[in-house]
């Protein structure tokens, strides 16, 4: 589904040459719920970065659903991004304007989904991310918790080939980490939508199915969890 | 693009500050250009009438030779048949009133004036059983009498007559040259003060009848020039050519001259005053979008990661742009609305009470007939203009932040994706 062959990326600072990844191989199937994992600097957001179609790698291949993104525009990789590849963020990233609801729904505006389907789907999701009674509430009327169920929902209300999630705990509690981290993995199990997040937490890690070790921008390992939690 | 509209409307009430203070900064300018306009407009529309019903009237009939001359006010080129001339003008139903116009040196001395002076003047002839068909001194009279025909009474222009202590009952001298170039003094006595509006005869005129004139001067009937009211002055070229056709042979020796020929000066000088006048506008507005760009620029930059997300979230540049400057055009409408309703509060006051300039336009010449208070009009293709400038202008000051937001890469807005 996913490929990733032979990837590298490096970035200029100031002077000096930083190599964040240097040459990374590797394929995701539908349904997995794999960490990618490694300490900061290893590389694990930029993989993120280059899967998401939000950047471009300077050499290798990636290709999403057998198709290379290396050589798309910038409007197809925009289109990938839409119907494609959901997002949630360490910070969340809600507009504040928006209410929960109108979070949620963006998404699905984007891709000119007629209205009536837009709100039963979007109410149907979040009450399955235990948002229901307060799908009108703006996010800075929401917990930190509850901002991030928000972000899992826009991330999944358009059936996503994948969801990519950079450090999706990092800005919450242990506990309230953990309750996203079964919401996250109860997703995986009812829509067998593929999860791909970073982290270098072990309580995020213990929850992947498969974990990805990156270290100084190459594959230090690639195992499957079979006692993953969740 | 309806959610594109709601998602402005959104931040357009979310962000109400901004949205109040960036709208004022726009109603500031567009209000200031309407109320700019108004008065150029009223002032300038006020002008031409006052140079009609003063000065120069709907058009002049006058020797052929007389235009290139007429800085000179030459009495040679006269037009002696004008009792024909008159009489085809009547037939054809154009008011019509004879003049001789003359430069002269008026001349006073102390007791009862002030001091004993002389000042350069022009003294208008006039048929003051004719005059007022044209003109509208006879109104304007504000001491004193109207003339009396075959009499040597003088009118005098209100400023002239402050200028020189003048008072109605005083006598007047006038030194000037006869039709054949002979000296002449013309004693008078002012009969009556003229203030009218049109500030080119308050500061320096005097009229005195036209048949004694046309004694002093030795004129044998004639006059320098036949000023005609049109029914349409806008049309005082075409109707001009009418005329002209009506008078037949009488026309062989004369040419008309419109309003607009009469007044060239005029003319020039509001055309220039006009594009002056544009460069103060474009100065409010500068203004205006300075204001505007500057908060347009703090709030793209402020939602930078709004910005990011968006177009993670896969919406193109175009349709980001187009959120964004669908929420400058919001803000383009409301300061727009706003600085219509600031515009119209000002033009009431100005059209209803104006602004007294008297003292300024008493000491400076500015060109503009107009001679005390200055009234303003109501010119709603201005606010029209105004309307739609101002959202032009919203919509253009939020095009380079919000491009310059785009051309960030997604990652570097989004931080920590």
């Amino acid at each position: 589904m996913i490929q990733a062959v032979d990837v590298k990326k490096s970035y200029q600072t100031g002077e000096t040459e930083v190599k964040a990844l240097q040459g990374v191989s590797f394929s995701i199937e539908k349904g997995e719920f794999m960490s990618i994992a490694g300490p900061s600097g290893s590389g694990k957001t930029t993989l993120l970065n280059l899967i998401g179609c939000l950047d471009k790698a300077d050499s290798g291949k990636i290709l999403i659903d057998s198709e290379t993104i290396h050589d798309q525009s910038k409007k197809e990789l925009a289109l990938l991004r839409r119907e494609k590849i959901g997002f949630i963020f360490q910070s969340f990233n809600l507009i504040p304007v928006l209410t929960a609801f109108e979070n949620v729904s963006f998404a699905l505006s984007l891709l000119n989904v007629p209205e009536k389907e837009i709100e039963e789907r979007t109410l149907i999701l979040l009450e399955e991310v235990g948002l229901k009674g307060m799908e009108y509430r703006l996010p800075n009327q929401l917990s930190g918790g509850q901002q991030q169920r928000v972000a899992v929902a826009r991330a999944l209300i358009k059936n996503p080939l994948i969801v990519l999630a950079d450090e999706p705990t990092a800005n919450l509690d242990s506990k309230t980490g953990e309750d996203i981290l079964k919401l996250m993995k109860a997703m995986n199990t009812k829509h067998n939508t593929t999860f791909v997040f970073s982290t270098h937490d072990q309580m995020v890690m213990d929850y992947a199915d498969r974990l990805i070790h990156l270290h100084d921008g190459q594959i230090q390992s690639d195992e499957l969890n079979p006692a993953a939690k969740g | 693009m309806k959610f594109l509209i709601h998602f402005a409307w959104k931040n357009l009430s979310r962000y109400r500050k901004r949205t109040v203070i960036t709208s004022l900064a726009l109603a500031f300018g567009i209000g200031l250009y309407i109320f700019t306009d108004s008065m150029l407009v009223g002032i300038a529309e006020e002008s031409e009438r006052n140079l009609i019903w003063y000065e120069t009237s709907s058009a002049r009939i006058m020797d052929k030779e007389y235009w290139q001359e007429k800085d000179n006010l030459p009495l040679k080129y006269a037009i002696d048949n004008k009792e024909q001339v008159l009489d085809t003008l009547k037939a054809a139903g154009i008011k019509a009133a004879p003049r001789t116009v003359f430069a002269g040196e008026v001349i006073v001395y102390k007791d009862p004036y002030p001091e004993d002076g002389s000042i350069y003047s022009k003294i208008f002839a006039i048929d003051p059983l004719k005059d007022s068909d044209v003109f509208r001194f006879k109104d304007a009279i504000v001491k004193g009498r109207y003339l009396k025909p075959g009499e040597n009474g003088v009118l005098i222009g209100s400023w002239l007559a402050e200028d020189i202590g003048a008072d109605v009952g005083f006598p007047l001298s006038i030194t000037t040259r006869t039709r054949d170039g002979y000296m002449q003094v013309i004693d008078t006595t002012i009969v009556g003060i003229i203030n009218c509006p049109n500030p080119y005869i308050n500061r320096a005129s005097l009229f005195i009848p036209l048949d004694t004139a046309d004694s002093y001067l030795d004129m044998r009937g004639g006059v320098t020039e036949i000023d005609m009211k049109y029914s349409n002055f806008r049309k005082a070229a075409s109707i001009s050519s009418e005329v002209l056709e009506k008078l037949g042979p009488l026309a062989e020796r004369v040419e008309i001259k419109t309003w607009e020929e009469l007044a060239a000066d005029f003319i020039a000088l509001a055309e220039m005053k006009s594009k002056s006048s544009g460069i103060f506008l474009l100065l409010i507005f500068v203004i205006a979008i300075v204001g505007v760009s500057n908060t347009m620029l703090m709030a793209v930059f402020e939602r930078e990661r709004e910005l990011g997300m968006m177009r993670a979230m896969g919406m193109e540049d175009k349709q980001v742009r187009r959120a964004f400057l669908l929420e400058a055009a919001g803000i383009g409408i409301i300061g727009s609305l706003a600085g219509i309703l600031f515009g119209i509060l000002l033009d009431f006051l100005i059209i209803h009470w104006g602004i007294d300039y008297t003292s300024i336009l008493r000491k400076a010449d500015m060109g503009y007939r107009v001679s005390g208070v200055l009234y303003g009009t109501w010119n709603p293709s201005a606010m029209i203009k105004a309307f739609f400038i101002g959202i032009f202008l919203a919509v253009a000051s939020a095009w380079i932040p919000v491009k310059r937001g785009l051309k960030m890469e997604i990652t570097d807005t989004l931080r920590n994706v």
